[in-house]
């Protein structure tokens, strides 16, 4: 399915509906991204009141997705969408829940840098937790243009990311067993480290996640669950189909 | 109307190949027959130089004519002439358009152009860089679908005058300010510039001042202390007690000038809005006034017009309160009077402050709120200002998205408004009701 796809309605007031419900999911985005931006900060710059802020406008991102939920179950109710229209708003509906769950960590992470801020931090300054943090927010912005593009190559490119990212996640658990190991006193703060930590691999599976219903979106494959490998493959097809009938 | 040359010629020719036609008809008989047959190769004549004419406006180059003159010949040459000229103005509208394509792709700042629906007509390379845009892929794209940061998508509904900075959306550490300047019918240019240099200087020089500041607030305290202890001390020879209490003087005044630029720089780096705390501005400016009219200088009045309260940073609006009526109380001669009031204009507050002072100059007035700016050197150090007064109140206001509006007339007086906007004020009538 292509963007102009979306203007071959008759009823312009279809159009319009998926081109603003397409728009607030971006925004949506928008405000995730944000959110991750300034928990992250946050963490860096020890500032827990920016940490409970984040945590406390996590409301927004909340409010967001209902409104958003509501408008799709509006047009499958009164619209009836079929093939790409349907596979849209299935994948906005999905997008969301994912969304959500992604300001969901970024609130985690906001109370935790809150909390951090109040103990001793490490000379690194968390080094390893700010470059997995941006792994990640590469990921995500990633995400959300591959579906402002409906471009599944770089959908793919995201997915491919998501190992590297939980490479690092491993790699900082456990550097976080060793150092606990060794003195007992920073157990308190390698726990919350490692939630961090797992907060942010939690947020690119979910970016991933976001990826696979791009490429369902266009090439109406479900990729889930099929291993990368199959994925590329499924890409490529679906990229050919779509440039022979053109 | 007279008859151009060229169709008198051709008439006449037609005329005599009719007339030839009828005198040979004359001569062998069946003139009908002579005069259709001569008409017809007249028809043929035209078709064939029809036929050559619709060639030529296909594009069609070389076209065999039989004459040099007359009516055909010259029809050809003025269609030639319309195609060369259109071609040369072709030519020249091709270089036109690419030299601004060249010279817009070397510009360093992104330009983007927008329709009505905010989607991306064309960018230029440098647009590309700065955002990480595609022309293959983005062109027809709404922009913030893009860029989604929610500041952006803000401001691009609602452009104002100023631009907007925002982080990059490529680099972590880059910063961007956007323009969009609307044009024509319902087309936007949005600019964008790589400002992260300035960023960076601005906060280096934040920085700074922050740290000289702390750095100096430290042995200035010491150095008061003693001084304190000196003046205080009996057997200080006569001779000195002038100097000690001058230093003294001056030491307090180095200690009120280093917390007003930690203060400022505090209010600099602070997040762009205030908190909305409820602040009860009447309970605050009551023992504020009566504060300065303990002092010796011009008296001071307080006129309460409304009851409204606002949303806020309580030490911030204290700040802006207190500088204000300060700064009127420096600049007003003993037996000058200050007017304070707190009035409200349909739902915005609005604290004026009046005095009968020594005024500013016109050209002056734009100026004041700049760190240290002085109207009078000499008379606003006697008074003992720090000359950052009126730059804390512009951005503690700029906080409380307030402004200071100062009008003044020099000799006569000035006035003071800090404008505050609706939704920072509640109102005691409202709040009541709200309770109930």
């Amino acid at each position: 399915m292509e963007v102009e796809d979306l203007g071959h309605h008759i009823s312009r007031r279809f159009n319009e509906d998926l081109e603003r419900v397409r728009n607030s999911v971006l925004s949506m985005g928008g405000l995730i991204e944000e959110q991750l931006d300034r928990a992250v900060k946050a963490l860096s710059d020890g500032d827990s009141q920016l940490g409970l802020q984040v945590a406390e406008d996590d409301v927004k991102v909340n409010r967001m997705e209902v409104s958003i939920d509501e408008e799709c179950s509006r047009i499958l109710a009164t619209r009836a969408p079929t093939a790409g229209d349907l596979r849209l708003v299935i994948a906005i509906i999905k997008t969301i829940t994912d969304l959500e769950r992604i300001g969901d960590e970024a609130e985690k992470i906001g109370v935790l840098a809150a909390r951090l801020a109040s103990v001793e931090r490490p000379s690194t300054n968390y080094r390893e937790l700010r470059n997995l943090a941006r792994h990640v927010k590469q990921m995500v912005h990633g995400a959300l243009d591959a579906f402002a593009r409906l471009d599944t190559k770089g959908a793919l490119e995201v997915v491919k990311a998501d190992n590297a990212v939980d490479e690092e996640y491993e790699s900082i658990y456990r550097q976080g067993i060793t150092f606990m190991m060794e003195d007992q006193r920073t157990i308190t703060r390698m726990l919350d480290v490692t939630w961090v930590a797992r907060a942010l691999e939690r947020i690119g599976d979910h970016a991933k996640n976001i990826c696979e219903y791009v490429i369902f979106m266009v090439h109406g494959k479900d990729v889930r669950h099929i291993g990368i490998k199959n994925i590329e493959v499924e890409v490529e097809q679906g990229a050919r189909r779509l440039e022979s009938r053109t | 109307m007279t008859l151009p040359s060229r169709w008198a010629s051709q008439l006449a020719a037609l005329a005599a190949l009719l007339a030839a036609a009828l005198i040979f008809g004359w001569w062998f008989g069946g003139p009908g027959w002579w005069l259709a047959g001569a008409a017809l190769l007249y028809v043929g004549f035209t078709l064939r130089h029809l036929y050559w004419l619709d060639r030529a406006l296909d594009g069609h180059r070389r076209v065999p004519l039989f004459e040099t003159r007359g009516l055909w010949a010259e029809v050809f040459a003025r269609v030639e002439k319309l195609r060369t000229k259109a071609r040369n103005r072709k030519k020249k509208y091709h270089r036109l358009l690419r030299e601004v394509r060249e010279s817009t792709g070397a510009l360093a700042d992104g330009g983007i152009i927008l329709n009505a629906d905010h989607e991306i007509m064309w960018f230029n390379p440098a647009a590309a860089r700065l955002l990480g845009l595609s022309l293959s892929t983005d062109i027809g794209h709404r922009i913030d679908n893009l860029l989604r940061h929610p500041d952006f998508a803000a401001y691009l509904k609602a452009p104002s005058g100023d631009g907007l900075t925002v982080a990059s959306p490529r680099h972590e550490t880059g910063w961007l300010h956007v323009q969009i300047i609307p044009y024509g019918t319902d087309q936007r240019l949005a600019i964008i510039r790589d400002v992260t240099n300035e960023k960076n200087v601005e906060r280096t020089r934040r920085d700074f001042v922050a740290n000289a500041s702390h750095e100096l607030r430290s042995p200035l305290t010491v150095i008061s202390g003693y001084l304190e202890a000196l003046g205080e001390a009996g057997d200080v020879p006569d001779a000195w007690r002038t100097p000690v209490a001058e230093m003294q003087r001056q030491a307090d005044r180095m200690t009120r000038i280093l917390r007003d630029l930690i203060e400022l720089t505090r209010l600099e780096s602070a997040e762009a809005s205030a908190d909305r705390d409820f602040v009860d501005v009447i309970g605050m400016l009551k023992p504020l006034v009566q504060e300065f009219q303990g002092r010796v200088g011009p008296s001071v009045e307080l006129a309460l017009e409304t009851d409204a309260a606002l949303l806020g940073k309580e030490s911030e609006l204290h700040s802006i309160f207190y500088n204000v009526v300060n700064n009127a109380v420096r600049f007003t001669p003993p037996g000058g009077s200050v007017k304070v009031v707190w009035r409200a204009i349909d739902g915005k507050a609005v604290f004026d402050v009046v005095d009968t002072g020594i005024g500013i100059a016109e050209e002056q007035i734009p100026r004041v709120t700049e760190r240290f700016y002085r109207v009078d050197p000499g008379r606003s150090r006697a008074s003992g200002g720090t000359g950052l007064g009126l730059a804390i109140v512009k951005h503690a206001l700029q906080r409380h998205e307030g402004e200071l509006v100062i009008a003044s007339q020099e000799g006569k007086g000035s006035t003071f408004s800090c404008r505050f906007p609706r939704d920072r004020v509640v109102f005691r009538s409202d709040a009541v009701s709200a309770v109930l």
